[in-house]
Protein backbone atom coordinates (compact mmCIF):
# COMPACT_ATOMS: atom_id res chain seq x y z
CA UNK A 1 0.00 0.00 0.00
CA UNK A 2 1.38 3.34 -1.07
CA UNK A 3 1.43 5.73 1.88
CA UNK A 4 0.06 9.27 1.91
CA UNK A 5 2.99 11.69 1.99
CA UNK A 6 3.57 14.57 4.36
CA UNK A 7 5.86 17.09 2.72
CA UNK A 8 7.70 20.09 4.09
CA UNK A 9 8.19 23.03 1.74
CA UNK A 10 11.11 25.34 2.52
CA UNK A 11 11.59 28.62 0.71
CA UNK A 12 14.96 30.32 0.45
CA UNK A 13 15.93 33.89 -0.33
CA UNK A 14 19.57 34.14 -1.32
CA UNK A 15 20.26 30.88 0.49
CA UNK A 16 18.49 31.89 3.72
CA UNK A 17 15.37 30.06 4.85
CA UNK A 18 12.30 32.27 4.71
CA UNK A 19 8.78 31.99 5.94
CA UNK A 20 6.50 32.16 2.96
CA UNK A 21 3.88 34.73 3.74
CA UNK A 22 5.53 37.86 5.02
CA UNK A 23 9.14 37.23 3.99
CA UNK A 24 10.69 37.55 7.43
CA UNK A 25 14.02 35.74 7.62
CA UNK A 26 14.03 32.86 10.03
CA UNK A 27 17.31 31.22 10.88
CA UNK A 28 16.17 28.91 13.65
CA UNK A 29 14.85 26.02 11.65
CA UNK A 30 17.25 26.00 8.75
CA UNK A 31 18.49 22.45 8.92
CA UNK A 32 17.76 21.23 12.42
CA UNK A 33 14.97 18.95 11.45
CA UNK A 34 16.45 17.34 8.38
CA UNK A 35 17.84 14.42 10.34
CA UNK A 36 14.37 13.67 11.56
CA UNK A 37 13.17 10.31 10.37
CA UNK A 38 9.50 11.04 9.89
CA UNK A 39 9.14 13.64 7.14
CA UNK A 40 8.39 11.90 3.81
CA UNK A 41 9.79 14.44 1.41
CA UNK A 42 11.29 17.93 1.31
CA UNK A 43 10.69 20.65 -1.27
CA UNK A 44 13.28 23.43 -1.55
CA UNK A 45 12.21 26.54 -3.45
CA UNK A 46 14.40 29.47 -4.39
CA UNK A 47 12.33 32.65 -4.13
CA UNK A 48 15.22 35.07 -4.64
CA UNK A 49 14.05 37.86 -6.90
CA UNK A 50 16.13 38.29 -10.04
CA UNK A 51 19.22 40.38 -9.38
CA UNK A 52 18.83 40.26 -5.59
CA UNK A 53 21.04 37.36 -4.69
CA UNK A 54 23.48 34.77 -5.87
CA UNK A 55 22.18 31.52 -7.33
CA UNK A 56 25.23 29.81 -5.81
CA UNK A 57 23.88 30.43 -2.30
CA UNK A 58 20.79 28.41 -3.11
CA UNK A 59 22.82 25.72 -4.87
CA UNK A 60 24.89 25.37 -1.72
CA UNK A 61 21.73 24.78 0.30
CA UNK A 62 20.52 22.14 -2.14
CA UNK A 63 23.83 20.36 -1.84
CA UNK A 64 23.76 20.57 1.97
CA UNK A 65 20.30 19.03 2.11
CA UNK A 66 21.17 16.34 -0.43
CA UNK A 67 24.25 15.40 1.56
CA UNK A 68 22.57 15.33 4.94
CA UNK A 69 19.02 14.16 4.59
CA UNK A 70 18.10 10.83 3.13
CA UNK A 71 14.60 11.60 1.92
CA UNK A 72 13.47 12.70 -1.52
CA UNK A 73 14.27 16.28 -2.46
CA UNK A 74 12.24 18.28 -4.93
CA UNK A 75 13.88 21.55 -5.92
CA UNK A 76 12.62 24.56 -7.83
CA UNK A 77 12.38 28.29 -8.21
CA UNK A 78 13.56 30.06 -11.35
CA UNK A 79 14.16 26.85 -13.32
CA UNK A 80 14.14 27.84 -16.99
CA UNK A 81 16.25 25.42 -19.00
CA UNK A 82 17.31 21.79 -19.33
CA UNK A 83 20.69 22.96 -18.04
CA UNK A 84 18.99 24.21 -14.84
CA UNK A 85 17.45 20.74 -14.46
CA UNK A 86 20.81 19.09 -14.97
CA UNK A 87 22.55 21.41 -12.52
CA UNK A 88 20.02 20.82 -9.71
CA UNK A 89 19.92 17.07 -10.30
CA UNK A 90 23.70 16.93 -10.09
CA UNK A 91 23.55 18.77 -6.77
CA UNK A 92 21.30 16.03 -5.41
CA UNK A 93 17.74 16.97 -6.34
CA UNK A 94 15.50 14.03 -7.15
CA UNK A 95 12.89 16.03 -8.96
CA UNK A 96 12.52 19.53 -10.26
CA UNK A 97 9.64 21.90 -9.67
CA UNK A 98 8.74 24.27 -12.50
CA UNK A 99 6.05 26.91 -12.42
CA UNK A 100 6.12 30.11 -14.51
CA UNK A 101 8.46 28.65 -17.11
CA UNK A 102 6.18 25.65 -17.62
CA UNK A 103 3.43 28.06 -18.65
CA UNK A 104 5.64 30.22 -20.83
CA UNK A 105 7.54 27.37 -22.43
CA UNK A 106 5.51 24.15 -22.16
CA UNK A 107 8.05 22.35 -24.36
CA UNK A 108 10.38 22.37 -21.36
CA UNK A 109 8.07 19.88 -19.61
CA UNK A 110 8.28 17.45 -22.53
CA UNK A 111 12.01 17.83 -23.06
CA UNK A 112 12.76 17.34 -19.39
CA UNK A 113 10.45 14.33 -19.15
CA UNK A 114 12.11 12.68 -22.12
CA UNK A 115 15.56 13.34 -20.74
CA UNK A 116 15.11 12.75 -17.02
CA UNK A 117 11.85 10.80 -16.86
CA UNK A 118 8.36 12.06 -16.03
CA UNK A 119 8.85 11.31 -12.33
CA UNK A 120 11.45 14.07 -12.31
CA UNK A 121 9.13 16.84 -13.51
CA UNK A 122 6.80 18.47 -10.98
CA UNK A 123 4.60 21.19 -12.43
CA UNK A 124 3.65 23.69 -9.77
CA UNK A 125 0.45 25.64 -10.26
CA UNK A 126 -0.51 28.74 -8.28
CA UNK A 127 -4.24 29.36 -8.45
CA UNK A 128 -6.32 32.35 -7.41
CA UNK A 129 -10.04 32.28 -6.79
CA UNK A 130 -12.19 34.66 -8.78
CA UNK A 131 -15.25 36.48 -7.44
CA UNK A 132 -17.58 34.10 -9.28
CA UNK A 133 -16.05 31.03 -7.63
CA UNK A 134 -13.95 29.98 -10.62
CA UNK A 135 -10.18 29.62 -10.40
CA UNK A 136 -7.40 31.06 -12.47
CA UNK A 137 -3.74 30.07 -12.85
CA UNK A 138 -1.27 32.76 -11.77
CA UNK A 139 2.41 33.05 -12.62
CA UNK A 140 5.36 35.12 -11.45
CA UNK A 141 4.85 34.58 -7.72
CA UNK A 142 1.10 35.03 -8.08
CA UNK A 143 1.35 38.48 -9.61
CA UNK A 144 0.20 37.70 -13.13
CA UNK A 145 -3.19 36.18 -13.92
CA UNK A 146 -3.36 34.00 -16.99
CA UNK A 147 -7.07 33.30 -17.47
CA UNK A 148 -6.32 29.56 -17.53
CA UNK A 149 -8.32 27.04 -15.56
CA UNK A 150 -6.03 25.18 -13.08
CA UNK A 151 -7.61 21.76 -13.74
CA UNK A 152 -7.29 22.21 -17.51
CA UNK A 153 -3.68 23.33 -17.17
CA UNK A 154 -2.88 20.40 -14.87
CA UNK A 155 -4.33 18.00 -17.43
CA UNK A 156 -2.32 19.66 -20.20
CA UNK A 157 0.84 19.46 -18.10
CA UNK A 158 0.27 15.74 -17.61
CA UNK A 159 -0.15 15.27 -21.37
CA UNK A 160 3.10 17.18 -21.92
CA UNK A 161 4.94 14.78 -19.60
CA UNK A 162 4.69 16.07 -16.02
CA UNK A 163 5.03 13.38 -13.36
CA UNK A 164 3.40 15.26 -10.50
CA UNK A 165 1.31 18.37 -9.98
CA UNK A 166 1.74 20.71 -7.04
CA UNK A 167 -1.31 22.91 -6.56
CA UNK A 168 -1.18 26.00 -4.35
CA UNK A 169 -4.07 28.22 -3.42
CA UNK A 170 -2.84 31.81 -3.41
CA UNK A 171 -5.56 32.92 -0.99
CA UNK A 172 -4.98 30.09 1.46
CA UNK A 173 -1.18 30.16 1.36
CA UNK A 174 0.08 31.31 4.74
CA UNK A 175 -3.44 31.60 6.16
CA UNK A 176 -3.33 28.44 8.34
CA UNK A 177 -7.06 28.12 7.57
CA UNK A 178 -6.80 24.79 5.76
CA UNK A 179 -6.38 23.86 2.12
CA UNK A 180 -8.78 24.91 -0.61
CA UNK A 181 -10.09 21.41 -1.22
CA UNK A 182 -12.58 22.49 -3.84
CA UNK A 183 -9.63 23.60 -5.93
CA UNK A 184 -7.61 20.52 -4.94
CA UNK A 185 -10.36 18.11 -5.92
CA UNK A 186 -10.84 19.80 -9.30
CA UNK A 187 -7.17 19.22 -10.01
CA UNK A 188 -6.83 15.70 -8.58
CA UNK A 189 -9.85 14.58 -10.61
CA UNK A 190 -8.48 16.10 -13.81
CA UNK A 191 -5.24 14.08 -13.81
CA UNK A 192 -3.99 10.53 -13.20
CA UNK A 193 -0.55 11.56 -11.91
CA UNK A 194 0.02 12.26 -8.19
CA UNK A 195 -1.03 15.66 -6.87
CA UNK A 196 0.57 17.50 -3.97
CA UNK A 197 -1.61 20.10 -2.30
CA UNK A 198 -0.22 23.29 -0.78
CA UNK A 199 -1.27 26.43 0.93
CA UNK A 200 -3.14 26.83 4.17
CA UNK A 201 -2.39 23.84 6.40
CA UNK A 202 -2.42 25.00 10.01
CA UNK A 203 -3.57 21.98 11.99
CA UNK A 204 -3.41 18.21 11.65
CA UNK A 205 -7.05 17.91 10.54
CA UNK A 206 -6.18 20.10 7.53
CA UNK A 207 -3.86 17.33 6.30
CA UNK A 208 -6.65 14.76 6.71
CA UNK A 209 -9.02 17.01 4.74
CA UNK A 210 -6.42 17.47 2.00
CA UNK A 211 -6.13 13.70 1.61
CA UNK A 212 -9.81 12.82 1.97
CA UNK A 213 -11.61 15.82 0.43
CA UNK A 214 -8.82 17.05 -1.83
CA UNK A 215 -7.77 13.47 -2.76
CA UNK A 216 -4.12 14.48 -2.53
CA UNK A 217 -1.20 12.06 -2.80
CA UNK A 218 0.88 14.41 -0.70
CA UNK A 219 0.05 17.23 1.69
CA UNK A 220 2.51 20.09 1.89
CA UNK A 221 3.16 22.41 4.77
CA UNK A 222 5.10 25.63 4.82
CA UNK A 223 4.20 26.36 8.42
CA UNK A 224 7.29 26.70 10.56
CA UNK A 225 5.51 25.13 13.52
CA UNK A 226 5.43 21.90 11.53
CA UNK A 227 9.19 21.91 11.07
CA UNK A 228 10.18 19.78 14.03
CA UNK A 229 10.53 16.07 14.35
CA UNK A 230 8.00 15.91 17.17
CA UNK A 231 5.38 17.91 15.27
CA UNK A 232 5.74 15.72 12.18
CA UNK A 233 5.45 12.61 14.35
CA UNK A 234 2.40 14.04 16.04
CA UNK A 235 0.82 14.83 12.67
CA UNK A 236 1.51 11.30 11.43
CA UNK A 237 -0.11 9.85 14.53
CA UNK A 238 -3.18 12.02 13.98
CA UNK A 239 -3.39 10.91 10.33
CA UNK A 240 -3.04 7.23 11.27
CA UNK A 241 -5.77 7.61 13.89
CA UNK A 242 -7.96 9.15 11.20
CA UNK A 243 -7.63 5.95 9.15
CA UNK A 244 -5.06 7.16 6.63
CA UNK A 245 -2.07 5.04 5.57
CA UNK A 246 1.04 6.94 6.52
CA UNK A 247 4.64 6.08 7.27
CA UNK A 248 4.96 6.36 11.04
CA UNK B 1 36.50 2.69 -2.28
CA UNK B 2 33.01 2.70 -3.75
CA UNK B 3 32.65 4.07 -7.27
CA UNK B 4 29.41 5.82 -8.09
CA UNK B 5 29.12 5.69 -11.84
CA UNK B 6 28.62 9.16 -13.26
CA UNK B 7 26.86 9.06 -16.61
CA UNK B 8 25.15 12.41 -16.48
CA UNK B 9 21.72 11.25 -15.32
CA UNK B 10 22.04 9.95 -11.79
CA UNK B 11 21.46 11.70 -8.49
CA UNK B 12 25.09 11.05 -7.76
CA UNK B 13 25.45 13.48 -4.85
CA UNK B 14 22.73 11.84 -2.77
CA UNK B 15 24.16 8.40 -3.36
CA UNK B 16 27.66 9.62 -2.49
CA UNK B 17 26.28 11.29 0.65
CA UNK B 18 24.65 8.07 1.79
CA UNK B 19 27.77 5.98 1.10
CA UNK B 20 29.94 8.43 3.05
CA UNK B 21 27.45 8.62 5.89
CA UNK B 22 27.93 4.86 6.21
CA UNK B 23 31.68 5.35 6.60
CA UNK B 24 32.86 4.38 3.12
CA UNK B 25 34.89 6.45 0.70
CA UNK B 26 32.79 7.37 -2.33
CA UNK B 27 34.15 8.49 -5.68
CA UNK B 28 31.81 9.89 -8.32
CA UNK B 29 33.45 8.92 -11.58
CA UNK B 30 33.22 7.86 -15.19
CA UNK B 31 36.91 6.98 -15.46
CA UNK B 32 37.59 3.32 -16.33
CA UNK B 33 40.73 3.39 -14.11
CA UNK B 34 38.74 4.52 -11.06
CA UNK B 35 36.03 1.95 -11.74
CA UNK B 36 38.73 -0.72 -11.97
CA UNK B 37 40.18 0.35 -8.60
CA UNK B 38 36.82 0.39 -6.81
CA UNK B 39 35.80 -2.41 -4.44
CA UNK B 40 32.19 -2.04 -5.44
CA UNK B 41 30.16 -0.12 -7.98
CA UNK B 42 26.87 1.71 -7.77
CA UNK B 43 24.90 2.56 -10.91
CA UNK B 44 22.41 5.23 -9.80
CA UNK B 45 19.75 6.69 -11.99
CA UNK B 46 17.15 9.32 -12.48
CA UNK B 47 16.07 9.58 -16.05
CA UNK B 48 15.01 7.94 -19.24
CA UNK B 49 16.30 4.55 -20.37
CA UNK B 50 17.38 5.52 -23.89
CA UNK B 51 19.44 8.46 -22.67
CA UNK B 52 20.98 6.34 -19.94
CA UNK B 53 22.23 3.79 -22.46
CA UNK B 54 23.32 6.50 -24.88
CA UNK B 55 25.35 8.25 -22.19
CA UNK B 56 27.00 5.01 -21.03
CA UNK B 57 27.87 4.32 -24.64
CA UNK B 58 29.21 7.81 -25.35
CA UNK B 59 31.40 7.66 -22.24
CA UNK B 60 32.82 4.37 -23.48
CA UNK B 61 31.65 2.63 -20.32
CA UNK B 62 29.70 -0.32 -21.64
CA UNK B 63 32.69 -2.52 -22.47
CA UNK B 64 34.47 -1.56 -19.22
CA UNK B 65 31.39 -2.35 -17.15
CA UNK B 66 30.84 -5.65 -18.93
CA UNK B 67 34.39 -6.67 -18.08
CA UNK B 68 34.19 -5.56 -14.44
CA UNK B 69 30.75 -6.96 -13.75
CA UNK B 70 30.52 -10.07 -15.93
CA UNK B 71 34.15 -11.25 -15.95
CA UNK B 72 35.71 -9.87 -12.77
CA UNK B 73 32.43 -10.28 -10.88
CA UNK B 74 32.77 -6.96 -9.09
CA UNK B 75 29.67 -6.36 -6.94
CA UNK B 76 27.37 -3.73 -8.39
CA UNK B 77 24.12 -2.19 -7.18
CA UNK B 78 21.77 -0.61 -9.71
CA UNK B 79 19.27 1.86 -8.30
CA UNK B 80 16.00 2.74 -10.06
CA UNK B 81 17.01 3.55 -13.66
CA UNK B 82 20.38 1.96 -12.87
CA UNK B 83 18.55 -1.29 -12.07
CA UNK B 84 16.43 -0.98 -15.22
CA UNK B 85 19.52 -0.48 -17.41
CA UNK B 86 20.73 -3.93 -16.30
CA UNK B 87 17.81 -5.53 -18.15
CA UNK B 88 18.17 -6.77 -21.70
CA UNK B 89 15.54 -4.41 -23.12
CA UNK B 90 13.17 -1.57 -22.37
CA UNK B 91 9.91 -0.38 -23.85
CA UNK B 92 10.19 3.16 -22.50
CA UNK B 93 9.53 5.57 -25.43
CA UNK B 94 10.18 2.87 -28.05
CA UNK B 95 12.27 -0.27 -27.84
CA UNK B 96 15.82 -0.09 -26.56
CA UNK B 97 18.57 -2.55 -25.78
CA UNK B 98 19.93 -2.54 -22.24
CA UNK B 99 23.12 -3.84 -20.64
CA UNK B 100 21.61 -7.32 -20.72
CA UNK B 101 23.07 -8.50 -17.41
CA UNK B 102 19.63 -9.60 -16.22
CA UNK B 103 17.18 -11.64 -18.24
CA UNK B 104 14.46 -9.05 -17.82
CA UNK B 105 12.41 -6.46 -19.70
CA UNK B 106 11.51 -2.95 -18.60
CA UNK B 107 7.83 -2.32 -19.16
CA UNK B 108 5.29 0.36 -18.31
CA UNK B 109 3.74 0.19 -14.86
CA UNK B 110 0.01 -0.37 -15.36
CA UNK B 111 -1.49 -0.77 -11.90
CA UNK B 112 -5.16 -0.30 -12.86
CA UNK B 113 -7.72 0.42 -10.12
CA UNK B 114 -7.47 4.17 -10.79
CA UNK B 115 -4.03 4.16 -9.16
CA UNK B 116 -1.87 7.08 -10.15
CA UNK B 117 1.26 6.72 -12.28
CA UNK B 118 4.12 7.48 -11.72
CA UNK B 119 4.16 5.41 -8.56
CA UNK B 120 5.64 7.95 -6.18
CA UNK B 121 6.13 7.64 -2.47
CA UNK B 122 6.74 5.20 0.35
CA UNK B 123 5.74 1.61 -0.20
CA UNK B 124 6.68 -1.82 1.08
CA UNK B 125 9.22 -4.45 0.12
CA UNK B 126 8.05 -8.04 0.44
CA UNK B 127 11.15 -10.08 1.06
CA UNK B 128 10.68 -13.19 -1.10
CA UNK B 129 14.11 -14.66 -0.41
CA UNK B 130 16.63 -14.43 2.37
CA UNK B 131 19.56 -12.34 1.33
CA UNK B 132 22.35 -10.32 2.91
CA UNK B 133 20.70 -7.24 1.40
CA UNK B 134 17.76 -7.69 3.79
CA UNK B 135 19.68 -8.34 7.00
CA UNK B 136 18.16 -6.44 9.92
CA UNK B 137 15.45 -4.97 7.74
CA UNK B 138 12.00 -5.62 9.18
CA UNK B 139 9.28 -7.01 6.93
CA UNK B 140 7.20 -3.85 7.36
CA UNK B 141 10.01 -1.42 6.38
CA UNK B 142 9.03 1.17 3.77
CA UNK B 143 11.10 2.45 0.89
CA UNK B 144 10.84 5.40 -1.47
CA UNK B 145 9.77 4.64 -5.02
CA UNK B 146 9.42 6.99 -7.96
CA UNK B 147 8.95 5.36 -11.37
CA UNK B 148 6.58 4.79 -14.29
CA UNK B 149 8.28 1.63 -15.57
CA UNK B 150 9.30 -1.55 -13.82
CA UNK B 151 11.62 -4.48 -14.38
CA UNK B 152 9.85 -7.67 -15.38
CA UNK B 153 12.20 -10.51 -14.46
CA UNK B 154 12.15 -13.54 -16.75
CA UNK B 155 14.06 -15.60 -14.17
CA UNK B 156 11.79 -15.48 -11.15
CA UNK B 157 14.50 -16.88 -8.84
CA UNK B 158 16.44 -13.65 -9.40
CA UNK B 159 13.61 -11.57 -7.93
CA UNK B 160 14.53 -11.01 -4.28
CA UNK B 161 11.70 -8.75 -3.29
CA UNK B 162 8.40 -7.48 -4.57
CA UNK B 163 6.29 -4.40 -4.16
CA UNK B 164 2.56 -4.22 -4.47
CA UNK B 165 0.91 -1.32 -6.31
CA UNK B 166 -2.14 -2.59 -8.14
CA UNK B 167 0.14 -5.30 -9.49
CA UNK B 168 3.08 -7.03 -7.83
CA UNK B 169 6.39 -6.01 -9.39
CA UNK B 170 10.03 -6.80 -8.67
CA UNK B 171 11.51 -4.19 -6.37
CA UNK B 172 14.80 -5.92 -5.55
CA UNK B 173 16.79 -8.41 -7.61
CA UNK B 174 20.04 -10.33 -7.41
CA UNK B 175 22.01 -12.42 -9.84
CA UNK B 176 25.43 -13.45 -8.56
CA UNK B 177 27.33 -10.18 -8.01
CA UNK B 178 24.61 -8.04 -9.58
CA UNK B 179 22.06 -6.34 -7.34
CA UNK B 180 19.25 -3.98 -8.24
CA UNK B 181 16.52 -2.06 -6.46
CA UNK B 182 13.59 -0.22 -8.01
CA UNK B 183 13.29 1.97 -4.89
CA UNK B 184 15.90 4.49 -3.81
CA UNK B 185 17.78 3.19 -0.74
CA UNK B 186 19.65 6.50 -0.54
CA UNK B 187 16.29 8.25 -0.12
CA UNK B 188 14.66 5.75 2.22
CA UNK B 189 16.04 6.91 5.54
CA UNK B 190 17.17 4.40 8.13
CA UNK B 191 16.09 1.20 6.36
CA UNK B 192 17.36 2.43 3.02
CA UNK B 193 20.71 3.21 4.57
CA UNK B 194 20.72 -0.21 6.25
CA UNK B 195 20.10 -1.95 2.94
CA UNK B 196 22.84 0.09 1.32
CA UNK B 197 25.18 -0.77 4.19
CA UNK B 198 24.36 -4.46 3.73
CA UNK B 199 25.39 -4.20 0.08
CA UNK B 200 28.56 -2.27 0.90
CA UNK B 201 29.63 -4.65 3.68
CA UNK B 202 28.35 -8.01 2.51
CA UNK B 203 27.19 -7.76 -1.09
Amino acid sequence: MLRKRLITVLTFNDGVLFRTKDFIPDYRYTANFVDAWSIDEIVLLDITRPGEGKKENFYQKVQDFARNCFVPLAVGGGVKTIEDFRKLLRLGADKIVINTEAMQNPKLITEAAQLFGSQCVVVSIDAAKNGDGTYEVCTEYGKKRTGLDPAAWAKRAQELGAGEIMITSIEKDGSLEGYDNVLNKMVTEAVTIPVLVCGGAGKWQDFVDGFVQGQASGACTTCIYHFTDSSIKSAKKYLANSGLDVRT
Amino acid sequence: MIAIIDYGLGNVQSVAGAVEKLGFKAVITSSPEELQKADKLILPGVGAFADGMKNLHNLGLIKVLNTLVLEQKKPILGICLGFQLMARESYEFGHHTGLGWLDASVIRLEPGNNLRVPHVGWNGLQQRQQNVLFENIPAEALFYYTHSFHVKMHQEQEALGKCSYGISFTSAAKKENIYGTQFHPEKSQQFGLKLLENFLKKG
